[in-house]
């Protein structure tokens, strides 16, 4: 929470001899505390002077509209209230290694009797700070090296820059972010990229070198981004072996897409969260603003969860979506939907469920995939208060089917396809929380209703990720 | 692939019979193939109607990132994909069909010293010319390179394999030639395959080899394409005997039907022989 540090108020001659206290009075203590209370809620202050100290290279008028509202604040109670908050709007403009407030009196020539001056001292994050990692997997060693540049202007920009150096692969990112001033939520960045992929469930190997920018800004209680992406694209096979249909797809491509997402997120936390509802909706529309690639792409997500009794969390999800490909070219591969593994249906080997040509997947225009998942606690706790509260048991459910469209029948048809033949699976595990950022999952799984051409891992799974259904 | 492993995979491609859809992919003939590809992929057609195997021709624009090693043409038979000539004609070995079964020894060595000759003298020429020389780079090489693709990836892909023939000149010693060295080159070249076609119909006497189809597949194209100016194909016009066995194998081997799609109306390619 931070210190705030408040002096007492000198009491007002105003008042008269109430608030004096007899030197003689045996019950010293307690009177004395109860009018101090007395003071505190009743005294109507002015708040004067607010300043912000320790400032380097940060421009003045983007704190201003953060502080803003301290000034509006009419009593002691308010005015800590009102610091602290603005003292949580400096730090998520992450500029600040700490911030802390402390109120006075007021002092100088203009001071008002019950004038405050409230001053932040803030000591500015460095201009630059770096990380070195080595990374080891997959038959790959790399060398990461990232920079990132916090407040470069002085409002709040940040320059990220990442690099990654590997035995087979290299890839970078670049970075540029930049918030509107006293509106944090609008803000606007640009990414240059290239990363590398290697998929052998699909025996493809991608590179994609491209540039974005996105413009996020909320709208009453969702948040809407709007992205622009050139991307130029090269697929290669990632062995010999591989099917005729995904030779074909090797080569250079270029996408060009304008996106929209719009999310609402009440959850209480992205892993395991415990209550709240996410909803989120992303549209591409690629091909008119150039490049080889034209598509219409939708895909929705929907999580609810609800606490039940004794500590367990019931939590259902969906997700969908639908690619249509727009002009006479089939559509790509990397494009495509893909269904399967330890972050979607589980029970299924990574990505292998759907369309396949000689043991490669191919992926498919739409899809959908739902779970149900029961979260309880360790059985009998073991570590209760600590670690033991990273570590979540539960039992799933998940159902999800994946298949090509013929866009020469019609909607009804394109239901019933992914109605018939649903894949599922059920199964009980261990699920173990990263920070705020990650799970890992180990799994007992039970796939059923399995086509042929799909690939299982029945028993034991286990998943590490993100974004897990 | 391990030696062990290719000799497995050859086994088991020796016991499967010739498919009837078998496949031979190049750039598309219309707007994007260029004179060495062209060249490279009549060689190999040649060949394989000289075999007797029947294969169709797929154009595709990403031809040359689909084939295994990176080069066109390449076919796709079975299950199997070979690409260029060489290893296209061990792979038909393997199944049983082979031009150059009657040839004793020596003339094996010769065969092959040849065909050497022919790609380490004609194809780099070919090579030289459309994409280092700057006038037929400039108006013939990088536009039907890129067609396919659309701004500005076309210009990429096109700087990209300029400078990768480029640096491949500079490493086999061709960047301090001259064009007109280059002519000279392929002069010499014709008359070393002049001088061992003498007379006779083929390189080696009555039977074709796949000799016969390299040089066909490289001589008929440079006649029939259609560069900047005509040098190139006026070097290889001088030596009848090497005319008249054009002449000759396209008569065999292309007639009917197929000499209309073989020599078809492109901009790129004038038809039939002069």
């Amino acid at each position: 929470m931070g210190t705030v540090h408040a002096r007492s108020l000198d009491p007002l001659p105003m008042q008269g001899p109430e608030l004096g206290v007899q030197a003689d009075d045996m019950d010293l203590g307690e009177p004395e505390h109860e009018e101090k209370q007395e003071v505190l809620e009743n005294k109507d202050v002015v708040v004067q002077h607010v300043h912000i100290d320790g400032l380097g290279r940060t421009k003045e008028d983007i704190l201003t509209y953060e502080i803003a509202d301290v000034f509006r604040a009419k009593n002691l109670i308010d005015v800590m209230k009102k610091s602290h908050e603005a003292r949580q709007r400096l730090l998520r403009l992450g500029i600040f290694r700490h911030v802390e407030v402390v109120i006075d009196t007021a002092e100088g020539a203009d001071a008002l009797p019950n004038g405050l001056d409230v001053k932040f001292e803030v000591k500015e994050l460095r201009r630059m700070t770096g990380s070195y990692n080595t990374m080891v997997g997959n038959n790959e060693g790399s060398m990461v090296l990232g920079l990132k540049l916090p407040n470069v202007f002085g409002r709040a920009e940040k320059l990220t820059f990442q690099f990654s150096y590997g035995t087979k692969e290299t890839s970078y990112g670049l970075s540029f972010f930049k918030p509107q001033p006293g509106h944090f939520e609008r803000n606007f960045s640009i990414n240059l990229y290239k990363v590398t992929g290697q998929f052998p469930w699909s025996s493809l190997r991608e590179t994609d070198r491209g540039v974005s920018t996105e413009f996020s800004f909320p709208i009453w209680r969702t948040n809407h981004t709007l992205k622009w992406e050139g991307v130029w694209r090269e697929l290669g096979c990632l062995a010999r072996t591989a099917s005729i249909a995904v030779r074909e797809e090797s080569g250079h491509s270029l996408k060009s897409s304008l996106s929209h997402t719009m999310v609402i997120d009440t959850r209480n936390s992205t892993i395991l969260p415990r209550k709240g509802a996410l909803l989120k909706i992303n549209q591409e529309l690629a091909g008119y603003t150039g490049g080889d690639v034209s598509f219409l792409k939708e895909d929705f997500e929907i999580q609810l969860n609800k606490t039940l009794f004794w500590d367990s969390v019931l939590s259902t999800s969906l997700w969908g979506g639908m690619l249509l490909p727009l002009g006479h070219k089939p559509s790509c591969i990397a494009d495509r939907f893909y269904l399967g593994g330890p972050t979607s249906v589980r029970g299924f080997s990574m990505y292998s469920i759907g369309p396949q040509s000689e043991g490669d997947y191919l992926g498919g225009e739409a899809y959908w995939a739902g779970g149900l998942h029961l979260y309880t606690p360790l059985p009998f706790r073991p570590g209760r208060g600590g670690f033991g509260d990273l570590f979540r048991t539960h039992f799933f459910l998940n159902a999800g089917n994946l298949c090509n469209l013929n866009y020469g029948e019609g909607p009804r048809a394109h239901l019933s396809k992914l109605a018939e033949c649903i894949r599922w699976s059920y199964g009980a595990g261990i699920v173990l929380r990263l920070g705020n950022i990650a799970r890992l999952e180990l799994n007992y799984c039970i796939p059923m209703g399995v086509q042929s051409g799909d690939r299982i891992c029945d028993g034991v799974q286990f998943g590490a990720g993100i974004r897990f259904l | 692939m391990s030696l062990a492993a290719e000799a497995f995979v050859s086994q088991i491609a020796a016991a499967e019979p010739w498919p009837e859809n078998a496949t031979l992919y190049q750039p598309l003939k219309e707007d994007q193939i260029l004179l060495s590809d062209s060249a490279s992929s009549l060689a190999v057609q040649t060949f394989l109607r000289m075999c007797g195997l029947p294969v169709l021709v797929s154009c595709r624009a990403n031809a040359e990132y689909m084939s295994p090693s990176g080069k066109v043409p390449f076919i796709h038979v079975g299950n199997q994909v070979v690409s260029e000539l060489g290893p296209i004609v061990q792979f038909t070995k393997a199944k049983g069909h082979s031009l150059s079964d009657g040839l004793d020894d020596v003339q094996r060595a010769e065969m092959k010293a040849y065909m050497e000759l022919v790609n380490n003298m004609l194809l780099t020429a070919e090579l030289y010319i459309q994409w280092c020389d700057d006038h037929t780079a400039t108006e013939i090489s990088r536009p039907r390179y890129s067609s396919p693709y659309s701004w500005p990836l076309n210009h990429i892909l096109a700087y990209q394999k300029q400078w990768e023939v480029r640096r491949k000149m500079n490493a086999i010693g061709w960047s301090g030639k001259s064009l007109e060295q280059v002519y000279e080159d392929v002069s010499q070249c014709c008359q070393a395959l002049s001088q061992r076609l003498g007379t006779q119909p083929y390189f080696f006497s009555k039977q074709p080899t796949e000799l016969d189809a390299l040089v066909f597949g490289h001589l008929f194209t440079i006649l029939t394409t259609q560069l900047t100016n005509d040098e190139l194909a006026e070097k290889v016009k001088s030596y009848t005997n090497l005319l008249s066995f054009c002449h000759r194998i396209e008569q065999t081997y292309f007639k009917e039907h197929e000499r209309e799609s073989q020599s078809g109306s492109s901009r790129h390619s004038k038809g039939s022989l002069p």
